[in-house]
């Protein structure tokens, strides 16, 4: 009980002290007054919630996100799993994909604004590709690391390619395509508020935009708290979804160490 | 045997080939294209030379790079420097850990905004902007590796009484140093989507401030052009990296591939 | 190189303990859990150990697995205190790793550092001792050449065999230059070859460097093979059943010595005394 106090207690202690240094910087009128108070930031996070324009933009944001998520797991898993399944296709994509891999999807927002214009469409488009790729490779990875035992043991029971997929291949390819959804989840939250930052996309992100833009600080920083406290959802969200879907699975714990 | 020795060739020259293909094809294709959003990859190629090469390379490639060398190594010293100190004192560690997982659960990008209401729109929000984001993964990693460092080495280090000095250099720094650079990694891709992003918020120099720049007066060859140098600067900084991880930790490699062998 | 008229000790034959002795362990006991408050509470580990190791002396430490050796090995090595009694050398009280002592730990794939060379693992206890460059070349080139790894220095641990591994720990240990050499376990994990070689080799360190060496082992014939006395420990918590002197006549051979009756004696009474219900 005792060693478990201490830590708490460090902890409110470390907030409570980031509160008031934030505070003191705010009443010395640093960097140009240009910091709010925190009593002000607070009191537009409680305005926030009574808004419903906050709430329908945060609604577009959390929908955004999770539609390219989705988008991109169905299309990566199915992808990856044709790469995967044909070794002259996995080669000849190869090269392609370790290029393409390192390269953000911010990049490519201006030919997607282009476009398809300041939409949720484009939002979760832009969300989709980014999403696409770590999937499909990790899939990829997955399928290429099924045991060729097991394949063929299937085989020589009579099992057709389809019912090999099935019950072989996609079992042993889903630790890796967990992995991989896991670390897009965040991710695609990201590339949504970008998206609305910088290309005009509806939610959250367009709302950070409208409040920089209108020198409307306490709103600036309640919805950057906002997304902080969203961004940590979205994290354990998807730790306990893949825990609970993939908890099953024996090698679960070998790979997504 | 003979079947085995014949396909391997074959593979690699798909390897190579197809993305050699891929862009003939493009080229091909794009050929006079009068479409407004694909022009000729030609003419892409020719701006991009014209643009990135000669007029702008001082006043935006070379910008845009120095921020994100600048912020990206103040990150990356500080990260390793702070995450030291909290792995190593566990009363700091208390202090600041709900801080931290508040604070990376933002968007690095959601940064910005806030960094351009403090500091305006100069190269030293810029640069602000990438440290403070790129700050995170390796600080978290840090402080990971250090916790996860082997008990055993410890007890060596303090048998053999090795100096406080020794005891970092020698033996912590580098038993958390695989973590620590697969924090690095994250944080430069972080710190490159962060310059992009401080770059297409209002008025500004760089790549990015000129491709936006380039979308929004329709000049969609210069804005090709940009995606492109983007990409390959994407592209070679994580190469970049990977040659740098790979001579640092190829101890950590080696006996990692001996090890799956066996 | 290693003949037995070198040795700078005398092994007389009656096995009397030399005055005064260099380690000397006095009502140790360790409790964990709540190392403040005295008596009750923690879970007691080592009850009460009175044992003492003579200048020269090669002893071991055996008793079942689960014991408390490894605690008392940490508390011998200065990185664990006390709960009460205490361990001290030349009749200095331990508090902290004692400059005159090296450990060769049980794991050795946990105690070499993976991103240094079998070269580098060695020269990193000297590093601070601030030794002149021929010095140190000098040292380590001969531990490693008492080991029989000179032509691995360059290596890196995980590249070698786990006896090899032992072997690099032990020519870390040597290069330091201890006065007390404390071995935790060290031949547990290698095959039966390499076991038999590291032994003799633990016998030939005394001789040429005259060290005191205490080895805890589980391995009751390595004990009696080894040792000039075995403190037989019992569980638990752990506490000295007997210390057996060893007659056996030395230089030792794994051959000739283990096929002495008197080997066999000695191992029946210290099997006897672990087998024995506490």
């Amino acid at each position: 009980m005792r060693t478990s106090f201490k830590p708490l207690a460090a902890g409110v202690g470390g907030v409570a002290a980031a509160l008031l240094l934030w505070q003191a910087a705010s009443g010395a009128r640093a960097a140009g007054g240009s910091l709010p108070s925190v009593g002000s930031v607070a009191t537009d996070l409680g305005a926030l919630a009574g808004s419903p324009d906050f709430w329908s933009a945060l609604a577009q944001t959390v929908g955004i996100a999770l539609l390219g998520l989705a988008a991109s797991g169905l299309g990566g898993i199915v992808v990856g799993i044709l790469v995967g399944s044909f070794e002259p296709v996995r080669y000849a994509t190869r090269a392609a994909l370790e290029f393409l891999k390192p390269i953000p999807p911010i990049v490519i927002l201006p030919l997607v604004v282009l476009i398809l214009g300041p939409t949720g469409q484009m939002s979760w488009f832009l969300v989709f590709l980014g999403c696409l790729l770590p999937i499909v490779m990790q899939t990829v990875d997955g399928v290429h690391s099924t045991d060729p035992v097991a394949r063929d043991t299937a085989r020589s029971y009579g099992m057709k390619p389809v019912e090999i997929l099935v019950r072989i291949v996609l079992p042993s390819a889903m630790p890796y395509i967990g992995t991989a959804m896991r670390v897009s989840a965040p991710a695609a939250l990201i590339i949504t508020v970008v998206a609305g930052l910088l290309g005009g996309g509806p939610g959250l992100g367009q709302s950070l935009y409208l409040a920089q833009a209108g020198g409307d600080y306490p709103t600036l920083y309640a919805l950057v708290i906002v997304l902080g406290i969203l961004g940590l959802l979205f994290q354990l969200g998807t730790r306990v979804a893949e825990r609970r879907l993939l908890h099953w699975h024996e090698s679960y714990r070998e790979v997504a160490h | 045997m003979d079947k085995l020795m014949n396909k391997r060739p074959v593979l690699w020259l798909l390897g190579i080939g197809t993305p050699a293909l891929l862009l003939a094809a493009w080229w091909l294709a794009s050929a006079g294209s009068t479409d407004t959003f694909f022009p000729p990859l030609a003419d892409i190629v020719d701006r991009f030379r014209a643009l990135w090469l000669f007029d702008h390379f001082g006043s935006d490639v070379l910008v845009s790079l120095r921020n994100l060398v600048l912020g990206y190594a103040i990150a990356a010293l500080a990260a390793v420097a702070v995450g030291f100190v909290t792995a190593l004192a566990a009363p700091v560690r208390w202090a600041v850990d709900p801080l931290i997982h508040f604070l990376r659960g933002i968007p690095p990008v959601a940064l910005v905004p806030i960094f351009i209401s403090l500091m305006g729109f100069g190269p030293e929000m810029r640069v602000a902007s990438i440290a403070l984001a790129a700050f995170f993964p390796t600080f978290i990693a840090t402080v990971d590796g250090l916790r996860a460092v082997d008990r055993g080495l410890l007890d060596v280090a303090q048998v053999y009484r090795l100096s406080r000095r020794d005891r970092v250099v020698a033996v912590l720094l580098p038993a958390a140093s695989p973590q620590i650079f697969s924090g690095l990694q994250v944080s430069l891709q972080t710190a490159f989507v962060v310059m992009i992003a401080s770059e297409m918020l209002g008025p500004s120099r760089g790549i990015g401030a000129m491709t936006l720049l380039a979308q929004q007066s329709f000049m969609i060859s210069d804005m090709w052009s940009g995606i492109l140098l983007l990409g390959v600067i994407g592209f070679a900084a994580n190469f970049l990296f990977d040659l740098v991880r790979r001579k640092v930790l190829a101890w950590y490699i080696g006996s990692r591939r001996l090890a799956r062998a066996s | 190189m290693r003949t037995t008229e070198t040795a700078p000790i005398t092994t007389t034959d009656t096995p009397v303990v030399p005055e005064p002795p260099r380690l000397d362990v006095v009502h140790l006991a360790k409790s964990y859990g709540s190392s403040s408050q005295k008596g009750d509470g923690g879970k007691k580990v080592i009850e009460d150990l009175t044992f003492s190791v003579g200048a020269g002396e090669v002893v071991c430490i055996v008793g079942p697995s689960g014991v408390g050796k490894t605690t008392l090995l940490k508390c011998l090595a200065g990185l664990q205190p006390a709960s009460s009694g205490y361990a001290a050398i030349d009749g200095r009280t331990i508090s902290g790793p004692p400059p005159e002592m090296a450990l060769v730990f049980q794991d050795y794939s946990r105690s070499l550092m993976p991103w240094l060379t079998v070269r580098k693992n060695v020269i990193l206890p000297l590093r601070h001792l601030r030794l002149a460059k021929a010095e140190l070349k000098a040292r380590c080139d001969e531990a490693l050449e008492a080991v029989g790894l000179s032509h691995a220095e360059n290596q890196y641990p995980w590249q070698l065999s786990g006896g090899m591994q032992q072997r690099v720990a032990i020519a870390r240990a040597l290069a330091y230059r201890p006065e007390i050499l404390i071995m935790d376990e060290p031949f547990a994990s290698v095959d039966a070859q390499t076991r038999f070689d590291l032994e003799d080799l633990c016998l030939r360190i005394r001789e040429d460097f005259g060290m005191t060496i205490l080895v805890v082992t589980h391995d009751i014939d390595e004990a009696v093979y080894l040792a000039d006395r075995v403190v037989v420990l019992g569980s638990k918590p752990a506490r000295v059943l007997r210390v057996v002197d060893v007659d056996l006549p030395s230089p030792r051979d794994q051959i000739s010595t283990r096929a002495l009756p008197e080997f066999a004696e000695q191992r029946t009474e210290v099997l006897a005394l672990i087998k024995r219900p506490a």
